[in-house]
């Protein structure tokens, strides 16, 4: 009750800051780019089909396109595995994973789906990937007591993401 | 005499946190001399406003030595002792964000 006063007033009229620094990048986290990554892991999967239904004949151009397609599929599948391996190992602390039990077989599970992600072309799995890391956003913003909402992204594949709501 | 400030960045995790309000003074130096475990905040050339744990003091020269809890703390290893005189008060009141 009190915080929130404080804090109110504070979005009023700004208190001096106190910085407990710590070396970069501390404090500079947010899940956004695991989500981003999930989603580029859909998009390639979805243009490699498109690829395959549209291009007649299996020439130069068509492997050039997939091959490119495979990369950009491989890299954000590990980069998603990066980005939610950072925060699950710099900013989550035991006080997060007793509130959220969930919180280590959550990470397990997007580690094992971005690998899936690698392995295969499965578009079920990709999906997956995506709503596992957005699992993994909303309880990182609700550790902040930053609320979520869910919403399509404004852009192919046009899945569902968690966006933190910011005042 | 009494300043409110707000906490940002991890270095006194878990005690202190991003987000927390702290109210300090230089009141109880008026009682006493600044002692190792006091939560100081102080001027810092470069860095700004910080807060820190006194970790000690070289009462001849004045000289405060500062630390954070957390490994990657930025603190007196790194920039040296704080002077007496940079120093804006003691921490006597801790408001958690939660």
């Amino acid at each position: 009750m009190i915080y929130e006063l404080i804090e109110k007033l504070d979005r009023r009229f700004p208190f001096e800051r106190a910085k407990a620094h710590c070396d970069i990048p501390c404090g500079i986290y947010d899940p956004h780019h695991a989500q981003l990554a999930a989603l580029t892991v859909i998009r390639m999967i979805d243009l490699m089909n498109e690829l395959v239904k549209e291009h007649g004949q299996q020439d130069m151009e068509f492997h050039n396109s997939m091959a490119r397609y495979i990369a950009v599929k491989e890299q954000h599948a590990e980069l998603c595995k990066h980005e939610v391996r950072i925060i699950w190992g710099d900013y989550i602390k035991p006080e997060h994973v007793q509130k959220y039990p969930e919180l280590h077989e959550l990470t397990n599970k997007i580690m094992k789906l971005g690998s899936k992600c690698r392995q295969t072309t499965s578009r079920e799995t990709a999906v997956e990937l995506l709503q596992a890391v957005n699992r993994f956003a909303e309880i990182f913003w609700e550790t902040k007591g930053i609320a979520t909402k869910r919403a399509k992204a404004p852009y192919k594949p046009e899945e569902e993401v968690v966006y933190p709501v910011l005042s | 005499m009494i300043k409110l400030v707000k906490i940002t960045g991890q270095s006194l995790y878990p005690v202190y946190q991003e987000g927390d309000f702290v109210v300090v003074s230089k009141i109880p130096f008026l009682f006493g001399s600044i002692r190792p475990g006091d939560v100081i905040v102080f001027k810092h050339p470069v860095y700004g406003l910080m807060i820190k744990r006194v970790e000690r003091c070289v009462p001849q020269t004045g000289d405060v030595y500062v630390v954070g809890t957390h490994g990657h703390s930025i603190d007196s290893r790194r920039f040296g002792a704080i002077h007496r005189d940079d120093i804006v008060g003691k921490v006597v009141w801790h408001l958690k964000k939660r």
